[in-house]
């Protein structure tokens, strides 16, 4: 402190105000891009089978095929390529000695940081796809609705290490936790 | 005690009732409606008979229990460390037979069907049950729950002058939507639209002309909303009662049917100062409270309906301990977020004004009535007013010990919240926010609406308040000083 006259009002060693946060550390499995591009296009295939069924039926409105053709396709390059991709260059986790920090979101971003001590839950969800190509997500909850910190696509080992890491240090059930 | 059921099963099988009554009319024979009279009677005495509850002696590791159900039974149990408030309710016939429903609430999502509830318990009985359940000590408490005794303090009392805030609210209006609903799904809108009644409503109508009968009805719809409103807030407000003894918060209100909640004040993670456009208009405020295992929205969190705001405010400051996170300034979000405020309350009416502008030159002025300019002008400053008020509100304060959100304006509130119960930080950024540099920062908590947002904070502050509330958040490894 330089000033003095603030010394009367607060006379403890004042800890440098935090500036910012530095990103989680993990990125997700390598094939998660490829498991989102699959998953995402799924439903531009069924929309894309409908209106293959559709044409056979009913050959009249040319220019509406064309422009729903159009946009499918668009939507489906999209879904593809550039939100797996996106995503994977977002997505980041890391468990410290304190708290559980996530980065998720491609076009909306988030980061979410949850203190461990706090923890109620560690749950791990294998989708069909998931299991396909070998990839496990883990929510970890707490007592807010609002707090849940989710870690998507990572490899299974990685995700079972994870876990058994996360209830050891949480020691769920110790206290109350709201 | 045993006519409560009989009598609310008989409410409750009003359409059996009636179809008994029908058919005992139409076939002459009035055994159907004594036959569907005593059955519902008998169902109500077995629920009595079949209900049972129990509370375990150990306050740590015991249970309360209930046992219920004719032909499905089932048993509730909740553990008595659990349990955070404790309401009663008491509707006209209980209390005029000196009984109360006693309701107790955990912090989970109960329905009303999985909710723990007891039906119908003696009065008397209430300020023993609630000791027991909320403390876990036995030892009866004096009757608490008849009057606010000496060792307690009374926050605040319901004043008749409250009733002024209340036609201010759109409740009026929603109770009218509701009955037109109601009254539209029985069928009975078929007959009234031939009826006499209608038919000179569409006369008189015809006399007066278009516009003077569309300001007719939207007076009376105005004031019958007025109205409505004044009457339920006076039904459900009057009386109120907030009182504090030791740690524990009573609150009791109701004209005819009587409300009373308790709650734990170590649950209290802070409080909201409610104040609709309307209501600050005429300086009032509301206040909910914000707390673990009481649903944040809705009535069951409500401390104080819209009252004089130096009542709302000195309340809160009670409960909170320090005015300056009540009333103290706060922080702006500055130019960039004022700036976002702008162009989205500004952005569809400027919009609309060149789509009416480009059609104007193009097809002539035949097109675009004349009127829909001044109707443009006025929507659009009504809409810089909000922008101009909600850039105003806009702000946040941030200690150790309390995190204060301030936002809106036709909804404004201010959120004073524990920090020491935010479990959770989430920083959000749309693609518009990266682009202007802000960042919403959301708190979460087990308390009251579980998701607390402020929004637009710059980015480089966002971490800053995050960290400022919680140690945990400064000590972590990913901190940048």
């Amino acid at each position: 402190m330089v000033g003095g006259i603030l010394d009367d009002v607060d006379n403890r060693e004042p800890s440098p105000a935090v500036v910012g946060m530095v990103d989680p550390a993990h990125p997700p499995s390598r094939r998660a891009p490829l498991r989102w591009a699959i998953g995402g296009l799924v439903p531009w295939l069924l929309l894309a089978a409908g209106q293959a069924v559709w044409i056979g039926f009913d050959r009249r409105l040319m220019w509406l095929h064309i422009a729903i053709a159009v946009v499918t396709l668009l939507g489906a390059t999209i879904s593809l390529v550039v939100v797996p991709l996106w995503r994977y260059r977002v997505h980041r986790w890391e468990i410290g000695p304190q708290a559980v920090y996530t980065r998720t979101g491609w076009l909306v971003q988030e980061r979410r940081i949850a203190p461990i001590s706090r923890v109620q839950t560690v749950d791990t969800y294998r989708g069909p796809l998931d299991r396909l190509f070998g990839l496990a997500n883990i929510t970890v909850t707490t007592a807010s609705s609002a707090g849940a910190v989710h870690i998507a696509a990572l490899d299974v080992a990685v995700a079972d290490h994870l876990v058994a890491q996360l209830t050891d240090i949480a020691a769920i059930g110790a206290e109350d936790a709201t | 005690m045993l006519l409560v059921h009989p009598v609310h099963e008989l409410v409750r099988e009003l359409p059996l009732l009636i179809g008994g009554l029908v058919l005992g009319s139409t076939t002459g024979n009035q055994s159907w409606t004594v036959a569907v009279l005593a059955l519902t009677a008998v169902v109500g005495v077995a629920r009595w008979f079949t209900t049972s509850y129990r509370i375990d002696a150990d306050p740590e590791s015991g249970q309360v229990q209930l046992r219920a159900g004719l032909l499905h039974r089932k048993v509730l149990s909740v553990p008595r460390n659990r349990i955070r408030s404790v309401q009663t309710d008491a509707r006209l016939l209980h209390r005029l037979l000196g009984l109360a429903v006693l309701r107790v609430s955990t912090g989970q999502q109960a329905s009303a069907e999985h909710g723990f509830v007891l039906d119908a318990v003696r009065v008397d009985q209430v300020p023993r049950l609630r000791a027991i359940l909320l403390t876990g000590s036995p030892q009866p408490v004096e009757a608490a729950t008849a009057e606010p005794a000496a060792t307690s303090t009374v926050l605040a009392r319901w004043q008749p002058s409250w009733l002024r805030y209340s036609p201010l609210s759109l409740s009026g209006l929603l109770t009218m939507g509701a009955a037109a609903g109601l009254i539209y799904q029985s069928g009975a809108v078929g007959p009234l639209q031939h009826s006499r009644l209608a038919e000179s409503a569409m006369e008189a109508g015809r006399r007066l002309g278009v516009p003077t009968t569309v300001a007719v009805i939207a007076a009376v719809l105005l004031v019958v909303s007025v109205l409505l409103a004044v009457l339920r807030s006076l039904l459900t407000y009057a009386n109120l009662v907030l009182w504090r003894r030791a740690d524990v918060l009573h609150l009791r209100h109701g004209l005819l049917r009587l409300r009373e909640h308790t709650y734990d004040m170590s649950r209290l993670r802070g409080g909201t100062l409610r104040q609709p456009l309307l209501v600050r208009a005429f300086g009032g405020a509301g206040l909910d409270a914000v707390m673990t295992g009481v649903h944040g929205a809705g009535e069951s969190s409500v401390l104080l309906p819209p009252c004089p705001r130096s009542t709302a405010e000195s309340v809160l400051t009670g409960l909170v301990g320090d005015p300056n996170v009540v009333t103290g300034p706060l922080r702006g979000h500055g130019r960039r977020a004022a700036a976002r405020r702008w162009t989205r309350a500004l952005g569809a009416p400027v919009l609309i004004g060149v789509g009416l502008a480009v059609v104007t030159l193009l097809e002539g002025t035949s097109v675009v009535p004349l009127w829909l300019w001044p109707a443009w002008v006025a929507a659009t400053a009504w809409c810089a007013l909000l922008a101009a008020d909600r850039v105003g509100a806009l702000g946040h304060r941030v200690d150790s010990r309390w995190l204060v959100m301030r936002a809106g304006s036709w909804e404004r509130r201010r959120d004073c919240l524990a920090t020491a119960g935010i479990i959770g930080w989430t920083v959000r950024q749309s693609p518009f926010q990266r682009r202007a540099g802000v960042a919403t920062l959301v708190a979460a908590t087990a308390a009251g609406i579980k998701r607390y947002r402020l929004i637009d904070v710059p980015e480089d502050q966002v971490w800053a308040v995050a960290a400022q509330a919680s140690p945990w958040v400064a000590d972590s490894i990913w901190a940048i000083r």
